[in-house]
């Protein structure tokens, strides 16, 4: 019977301890909804609740509300989303909020504010969103429904290797004169094997950037190593490269050139051997690598 | 020609809806429905994933609203037991709706879509094709799924602590879906016939054919055997130098697959039929193959370092393989069911093959998730008909068994002295053969015989995986040690001849008796 009481006891005293966390949490989105409160201290009160926010559906309403309303100062409309992003790494805990969550992100996708935009287009490109993966290609093909630059959308695209961006990333590395989208479609690709000519090509055009052609040295060597070994030997052979491409392939050699073909190949060897006492700082230091694990 | 069949990728995405939903339409072509699933048709060549997904989803749809018919539901309970996409599973839920009648079958494959799908219950929309919801208060995968467990009603009674699990904390469904869940859970208690005893693993006749079949003739190989495949070591080799000569088990996976329920787990399971086939015996006459369907991508490095990563054997016996020259001779040999946009797989369903000595497809498993032991014993069946095949060899067998058997009970009944040696043969009738002389020697040889035919039993339960008839025998030889022991056991002999009689019969017919799996084992000939 004692017991008994003592546990009633605890119990209630247990509740009590819970309940002003609860009445906090509740405290702070009447604060955060409240349109006439200065946003700073909303923003405050928002950010002390992210995991509670799916505890009870009148709270998770009120994130989603402010998320949603374009008139909520745009601080106050990230800081929403930063709660519910947080509350969202939770999965198991997440799973009643997820559907109006994901809803809700869909709906605000062409959001007129670019920071909210692109965050959003990034959190359900992340979740391999097919709504999201539809409109960024949309953008891609047609400029005018683009809703972030071509670069951003070839990097959210990037996170899902089924969104069927290879051919309009293939025409952007070949036809746009947009430096960073050009750089991110070879991220893009560095998975897909048809697109390993192009990258050869790139690989020999010294025309190039020396940027895009070790991009394209790494993307190659991600489809056809071998092709890459056979240009990057030729890299280093030729004292009109560039160092840091000459660099880059010593290190591909170096790393994941197979070591019999290497070992007998005397005039690389002997080239390399060179390198070590005229190039600069970067070939020299990757020219010592090399010697090093071929015993010279 | 009808129109399913020459669909391509010639059709856009609006025309392939509307086209789909003139098919619906009509109950006499209704039917080419179910061939548009197929993974392989062409009409998917060349698409990208989100669009198949849209495509198919909408094909499901279309069943919803007529009626999946029976050749249709294969490609349902595949969205239940591997998919991972919201849509696809939401639809196919649907469909489920307008089978015939409810079966309680259904109600496992069911229950693992929501375990599958619950995390990533994202909203759907049903209104028009490629359409997303941009609200969640429409259906979800979840919600259909419990609707469709709600429409199974008492069938579903089988999986009802389950269902009941679902509404309560923690670990229960979102609060907003508790209508649904005390809905279905309502339906399932409710008036009406509960399934008999064994009725969860009754699919509806037919079904388990699809799920797998042995051919009843086998393809040539042919075509195929000059194709050469790289390993994960970079070693290539024919396909006739791989698979000639010992029966294989192949499955089909690529190391890009997103779907945590089909390549990775189908890799899993195939190290796992390998460690039953170490334990049996037979990992030397049985081989192993794992062919990636993303050949250009899937370099030696990267096959060695997946089927590592989820602990598969790998040596000459064990490969992991690329088609050098692509997939096109495999994918027909096979049949493959997978369709791709450029070089990069768009769908597939899961397939896992036997084949025989000829390199020729014996039996396959597809879509369903499959069982590593019912694989193996399908294996070890077509080695033992390669055996059998050799006739001597088991004549051979057949007459070892026998002799094994003879000796066990002469060692049983070998008289002790010549007076008993007389004995016995004037029991038979056969005084006149007196003169045959009495030779103690031939005990031990007898013994010897008896040894030998248990050591047989002990190969064979231990190919076979059934060891009763070994134990038996053994006990039987056993009883008629003892009975030689001294006065007063002479009795156990007789026991023992029994028993070594039993335990022989039982080790030479074992296969004969083996006990098929529900539904998985059915087989066509």
């Amino acid at each position: 019977m004692a017991q008994k009481k003592k546990a009633a006891k605890s119990s209630k005293s247990a509740r009590k301890a819970k309940s002003p966390a609860k009445k906090s949490a509740r405290g702070g989105m009447a604060v955060a909804a409240g349109a006439r409160k200065p946003t700073e201290e909303r923003i405050a009160a928002l950010m002390q609740v992210p995991l509670a926010v799916c505890e009870k559906d009148e709270d998770l309403q009120t994130v989603l509300n402010i998320l949603r309303n374009q008139d909520e100062p745009i601080e106050l409309r990230l800081a929403a989303l930063q709660v519910i992003q947080a509350a969202s790494f939770s999965v198991v805990t997440f799973e009643p909020c997820r559907g109006a969550y994901i809803a809700t992100l869909r709906e605000i996708s062409d959001d007129p504010d670019p920071e909210l935009r692109q965050r959003v287009l990034g959190t359900l490109a992340r979740e391999k969103d097919g709504f999201v993966q539809k409109k960024l290609l949309e953008g891609l093909q047609n400029p005018e429904k683009a809703l972030v630059s071509p670069e951003k959308a070839l990097q959210l695209l990037s996170y899902d290797v089924h969104a069927d961006a290879y051919p309009v990333a293939r025409e952007i590395l070949s036809k746009s004169p947009n430096a960073d989208a050009r750089r991110e479609a070879i991220r893009l690709l560095a998975a897909d094997a048809n697109t390993a000519p192009v990258f050869e090509k790139i690989l020999r055009d010294k025309g190039e950037t020396t940027e895009i052609r070790q991009m394209s040295a790494a993307a190659l060597n991600s489809v056809r190593p071998d092709k890459l070994q056979e240009y990057a030997r030729a890299i280093v052979l030729d004292d009109s490269e560039d160092d840091e491409l000459q660099a880059t392939s010593l290190t591909a050699i170096t790393q994941f050139g197979d070591q019999e073909t290497v070992a007998n190949d005397e005039a690389l060897l002997a080239h390399v051997g060179e390198l070590k006492n005229k190039a600069t700082a970067k070939v020299k230091q990757g020219a010592r690598r090399f010697l090093t694990k071929y015993g010279r | 020609m009808q129109e399913a069949a020459t669909a391509g990728t010639a059709l856009s995405e609006p025309e392939f809806a509307e086209l789909i939903d003139a098919l619906a339409a009509d109950p006499h072509r209704r039917g080419q429905l179910t061939e548009l699933l197929r993974e392989d048709h062409p009409l998917y060549d060349q698409r990208g994933t989100a669009a198949t997904v849209r495509m198919r989803g909408w094909i499901l749809l279309a069943l919803a609203r007529a009626e999946v018919p029976d050749a249709a539901l294969l490609f349902v309970l595949e969205e239940f037991d591997t998919g991972t996409d919201a849509y696809l599973l939401a639809a196919a839920a649907c469909a489920l709706r307008s089978y015939p009648s409810p079966n309680a079958a259904f109600a496992p494959f069911v229950l693992r879509a929501i375990a599958n799908i619950r995390s990533f219950d994202d909203p759907v929309s049903f209104e028009s094709y490629g359409e997303y919801a941009l609200s969640s208060t429409g259906t979800s995968p979840v919600r259909e799924l419990l609707a469709t467990l709600a429409w199974l009603g008492p069938h579903a009674r089988g999986v009802l602590p389950e269902v009941e699990a679902l509404r309560t904390e923690p670990g229960g469904l979102a609060k907003k879906l508790r209508t649904d869940v005390d809905r279905a859970v309502e339906a399932i208690r409710g008036a009406g016939p509960a399934p008999g005893p064994g009725a969860c693993c009754v699919l509806p006749a037919g079904l388990g054919h699809a799920l797998s079949w042995t051919l009843g003739s086998r393809g040539a190989s042919e075509p195929v055997e000059k194709t050469v495949l790289e390993d994960h070591q970079g070693e290539s080799i024919t396909f006739q130098e791989l698979f000639r000569g010992h029966p294989s088990i192949v499955v089909f996976f690529y190391t890009r697959c997103d779907n945590p329920l089909k390549c990775s787990l189908t890799v899993t399971r195939l190290a796992g039929v390998q460690k039953l086939l170490t334990a049996r015996g037979l990992d030397e006459q049985i081989h192993t193959a794992a062919i990636t369907y993303d050949p250009a991508f899937d370099l030696p490095e990267r096959l060695r370092r997946y089927g590592q990563n989820r602990g598969v054997l790998l040596n000459a016996r064990n490969r992991m393989l690329r088609a050098i020259e692509g997939l096109d001779a495999i994918r027909s040999h096979f049949k493959l069911g997978v369709n791709f946009i450029e070089s990069l797989v768009n769908r597939h369903r899961i397939e896992v093959y036997v084949l025989d000595a000829q390199g020729r497809i014996a039996a396959s498993f597809e879509r369903i998730h499959w069982d590593e032991q019912q694989v193996v014993d399908r294996a070890v069946e077509v080695l033992e008909a390669k055996s059998e095949e050799a006739a001597p060899a088991v004549r051979g067998k057949a007459a070892s068994s026998a002799a094994g058997t003879l000796a066990s009970l002469a060692v049983a009944f070998f008289p002790k002295c010549p007076v008993c040696w007389a004995a016995y043969l004037s029991f038979f009738g056969v005084a006149g053969l007196e003169r045959i002389p009495y030779s103690p020697w031939l005990q031990p040889v007898l013994a010897a015989v008896m040894l030998i035919n248990l050591a047989s039993l002990w190969l064979r339960g231990r190919s076979t995986g059934r060891m009763s008839g070994f134990y038996l025998a053994g006990t039987g030889a056993l009883a008629i040690i003892v009975s030689k022991t001294g006065p007063g056991w002479e009795n156990a002999a007789l026991w023992g001849g029994a028993l070594t009689l039993a335990g022989s019969l039982l080790g030479a017919l074992a296969p004969s008796f083996r006990r098929q799996p529900c539904v998985m084992s059915e087989t066509r000939s």
